[in-house]
């Protein structure tokens, strides 16, 4: 059995369902990512794991034990909120042995626990600090520390990142995977940016309006996309229906199908195609291209100034077999 | 804007400021005169200062006793509202959000009805029957909670708006804290500033409060406003240095009320 189960979990508001029948299953010591677009449930889903949202049927299984008859503070799970809410009246320090002094640990063995947590997080000289002295990404990784120190059995993490700045969030999430690997931390992780997901996780459980919809690696994830759903979150890919699909490709097909735009090499094949815009991402130019009547997104590494590729100009083009991939539904 | 002119502007602005403070503080100047002079009536000036007015009020044993039976009355009044309305703020705020609205209704009650209005009721109410509380300093304590309770909900309420009460409980509570030690030790002591700032506000306000005291209470339990009252054909002089002696109270008050809400974080 794994570490965590959830098996049929059910939950409305009134008569709006949030989710419905939610299975899933993390191994110990995994880290594993709730992806899904803003009200898909999955932060609802989350504090049902926590404890903090009533569930009205199903089951929730850490370790072995029945979570849903505890209250939060009985089951051994470490949280992280996007708004931080760190304790406004206590200092750094206090904030992070707010768990250790709720389970009456002494007094030394608090302050070398602290300290330690502190630096993992590398915020020990901020420790007599109050939390409104403190920047986002400090009060965020004082918040991990918190949830940390208490050695949880699964840490939860609800949007940790997302009311920081980019520069910021690319490096906390880095340590927040290095910590995990560190501790050998289960670790459940809700997001709705999907390069946070691909970048962090073992395993991503995709979620749309209340059901979870794909569940696979990074890697599957993004080049097996599912559903028109998957395929429409993850990447940027190309979404055809049939018919043009069938006229682009030259062969029969009678599902939708999704093409990844990087998987589309312009200059060589039989196809051939117009430019129609082009807008640069940085490293990768993202070309506007229509063939056959159908308007496809097709995404170039940028080698150098001189390959750009004007408007109005005809390439040729060649879609790979294997990266065109038939959606079911 | 000229550098001649902008300076002309903030010295007519500063100048418009002084005269509204000159103007609002003349009474008070000349009752502070009146209160220190040994007599003043047909002269500009008083003929002389002295402070054997305030001597004689400070040693007046009703004096006294007015002033602390006030006291009494306004700490009672603010004490039973911050044990009624913190417990009340958090399970509105926390659990009934949506009685919020209704309390804003409540809250404002005491403001539409005028205390005249509401001391007739009371009178009825408690002037016999099971509870007749009229005379007693009790029936007052639960008026001025009636009266103090607008300034108190509002404070506090701004106060726990501020606070990101929901995420603030789940965390205290996910880090092992049952409700209500989350509560305590997590959100009252973030209450801290508003809840101060109510209870100056309301003290100011309760301290000078005249129609509850009088049509309630009157002579039976004397309160500062109502000696003030019933010593208006005394001395005139005397009658200065309680004004005094209260306004300066207030104020002393007051600027404890404003300074700690500068210096509270």
């Amino acid at each position: 059995m794994s570490f965590l189960t959830v098996q049929g979990l059910h939950k409305r508001y009134g008569a709006t369902p949030v989710f419905s029948d939610i299975d899933c299953a993390i191994e110990r010591g995994e880290f594993v990512t709730l992806l899904g677009p803003s009200g898909c449930g999955k932060s609802t889903l989350l504090r049902c794991i926590a404890g903090l949202t009533d569930v009205d049927g199903g089951t929730i299984r850490l370790d072995g034990q029945d979570l849903l008859p505890l209250p939060p503070q009985k089951r051994g799970i470490g949280m992280v909120f996007q708004s931080y809410a760190l304790f406004p009246n206590m200092t750094v320090a206090q904030n992070v042995a707010f768990g250790l002094r709720m389970q009456k640990v002494p007094r030394a063995e608090r302050t070398r626990r602290v300290e330690e947590t502190l630096e993992l997080v590398e915020l020990s000289a901020l420790a007599d600090r109050y939390p409104q002295q403190l920047s986002g990404g400090q009060s965020q990784r004082v918040a991990l520390a918190r949830s940390l120190i208490t050695r949880p059995r699964l840490l939860l993490l609800d949007e940790p990142l997302s009311a920081l700045d980019a520069r910021i969030r690319r490096h906390l999430r880095e340590e927040i995977r290095r910590i995990q690997q560190e501790l050998g931390l289960t670790t459940l992780f809700v997001t709705h940016d999907q390069e946070e997901a691909l970048t962090l996780s073992d395993r991503i459980l995709l979620m749309d309006a209340g059901h979870i919809v794909q569940n696979g690696s990074a890697e599957a994830l993004y080049t097996e996309p599912a559903s028109a759903f998957a395929a429409g979150f993850i990447g940027h890919y190309n979404l055809l229906d049939a018919e043009p699909a069938s006229r682009l490709l030259g062969r029969p097909l009678r599902r939708r199908v999704a093409i990844r735009p990087e998987a589309i090499r312009l200059g060589t094949g039989a196809l051939r195609g117009e430019i129609r815009s082009r807008s640069l991402l940085g490293n990768v130019i993202r070309y506007r291209v229509e063939s056959q009547g159908v308007e496809l997104w097709v995404d170039v590494l940028n080698r150098s100034a001189g390959d750009l590729l004007a408007s109005g100009q005809v390439v040729a083009l060649e879609i790979a077999p294997e990266a065109v991939r038939e959606l079911e539904g | 804007m000229a550098r001649a002119e902008r300076r002309a502007a903030a010295l007519y602005h500063r100048l418009v400021v002084w005269l509204l403070f000159f103007i609002l503080l003349l009474p008070l100047a000349g009752t502070l005169l009146y209160s220190v002079s040994t007599s003043w009536s047909a002269t500009i000036l008083p003929s002389g200062l002295t402070l054997k007015w305030y001597l004689a009020l400070w040693s007046d044993a009703r004096f006294l006793t007015a002033f602390g039976h006030s006291l009494l009355v306004c700490f009672g009044a603010l004490l039973l509202s911050v044990v009624l309305i913190l417990p009340l703020l958090f399970v509105v705020h926390y659990h009934f959000p949506r009685l919020d609205g209704l309390m804003n209704v409540l809250i404002l009650l005491p403001f539409a009805i005028p205390p005249v209005v509401s001391s007739v009721g009371l009178l009825q109410v408690y002037g016999g029957g099971p509870v007749p509380l009229v005379g007693t300093p009790w029936i007052l304590i639960g008026a001025y909670f009636t009266v103090a309770l607008p300034f108190m909900y509002r404070a506090i309420s701004n106060n726990l708006l501020s606070l990101n009460l929901r995420d603030l409980m789940d965390a205290a509570r996910i880090h092992g804290a049952s409700t209500w030690r989350a509560a305590f030790l997590v959100i009252l002591p973030n209450l801290r500033k508003g809840v101060m700032v109510a209870l100056f506000l309301s003290f100011s306000f309760l301290f000078g409060e005249f129609v509850f005291a009088n049509l309630l209470v009157g002579t039976r339990y004397e309160t500062l406003q109502v000696y003030l009252n019933n010593m208006r054909n005394s001395s005139g002089h005397f009658n200065s240095a309680l004004v005094i002696s209260y306004f300066f109270f207030v104020l002393v008050f007051t600027w404890l009320a404003n300074r700690l809400h500068k210096d509270l974080p």
